[in-house]
């Protein structure tokens, strides 16, 4: 049901209503052009569409962070049902667990870091989507996707760390951490690597991938 | 130059452009709601692009056609 019981949703889908009716009003009756006309004409071509165009706006933003969003593809189905699996135990299906992570758990983790960090992440799902529709992605096989398909560039550990702070004596007391910290740090050695934590979706590579 | 920006206003068929700017500003209501309501990936892109583009597009036309109605009404 998308998003319609939200604030935004809902909010876009009253200010549309209200402003549909104004603009079907005026196009059976065709009043003639009335101060009074003229200022519902600007409630139902501007006030209102602009609160619903802002509305959503808010509400696709908020959208676009959901794991059902990202699985609303076929190629993502088996990650966002990995995700959702509780006796799962794989790295996203674990952090997905968490209250704070499960509703927007995708975004959180593939989000980059930094202030550009959200803009950044929306234009790389704009060619996501543009890849998907355009790109042939769409007729792709589950098969082929999960055998073809990788991430466009590693897996920045800085993701992990927004939340799993490499300052603190939990992460410090653990010797691989300190013994690896270079490699850490540029990205060399990755916390979701087979040897460490695991890959974070069971499928995201394939045996011979993994025994690398 | 405002002389003839006024003689261009008055000739603008306000009524005409009226009912297109309600029809593309339903049009651009359309694809919001749609895009609220299936949630899925190009309604909601559609919603945030195309719609606001119809949206824009509306406004300008009823902008335009109040103008020129009170340009036609000036003696």
């Amino acid at each position: 049901m998308g998003s319609a019981f939200t604030p935004f949703g809902a909010l876009t889908l009253v200010t549309a209503a209200i402003a549909a009716t104004i603009l079907l009003h005026h196009l059976l009756f065709r009043p003639k052009l009335t101060p009074g006309v003229r200022m519902r004409l600007l409630l139902g071509l501007a006030v209102f569409p602009f609160v619903a165009a802002v509305a959503s706006t808010g509400s696709g933003m908020v959208r676009t962070t959901e794991p059902t969003f990202c699985g609303s593809c076929h190629v993502m189905e088996t990650h966002l049902q990995d995700l959702q699996d509780p006796k799962s135990t794989s790295l996203a299906s674990r952090h997905s667990r968490s209250h704070i992570i499960g509703p927007t758990a995708c975004y959180t983790c593939h989000a980059d870091y930094g202030m550009l960090g959200y803009p950044l992440t929306k234009l790389t799902g704009m060619m996501h989507v543009y890849h998907y529709y355009l790109g042939g992605f769409r007729s792709w096989s589950l098969e082929k996707f999960h055998a073809e398909i990788r991430t466009a560039k590693p897996y920045p550990n800085q993701n992990c760390q927004q939340c799993h702070s490499g300052t603190l004596a939990s992460f410090l007391n653990v010797k691989e951490h300190v013994s690896l910290a270079d490699e850490l740090a540029q990205n060399k050695v990755s916390c979701a690597s087979a040897g460490c934590h695991g890959v974070a979706h069971p499928f995201s590579k394939t045996k011979e991938e993994l025994s690398r | 130059m405002m002389t003839r920006l006024l003689r261009l206003l008055a000739r603008w068929p306000t009524e005409r452009m009226l009912r297109i700017a309600c029809v593309l500003g339903l049009f651009a209501l359309a694809l919001m709601v749609t895009g609220v309501l299936l949630g899925t990936p190009l309604p909601v892109v559609g919603a945030m692009s195309v719609a606001q583009g119809f949206g824009v597009l509306a406004c300008l036309l009823f902008g335009l056609s109040i103008a020129a109605d009170v340009a036609s009404r000036r003696p």
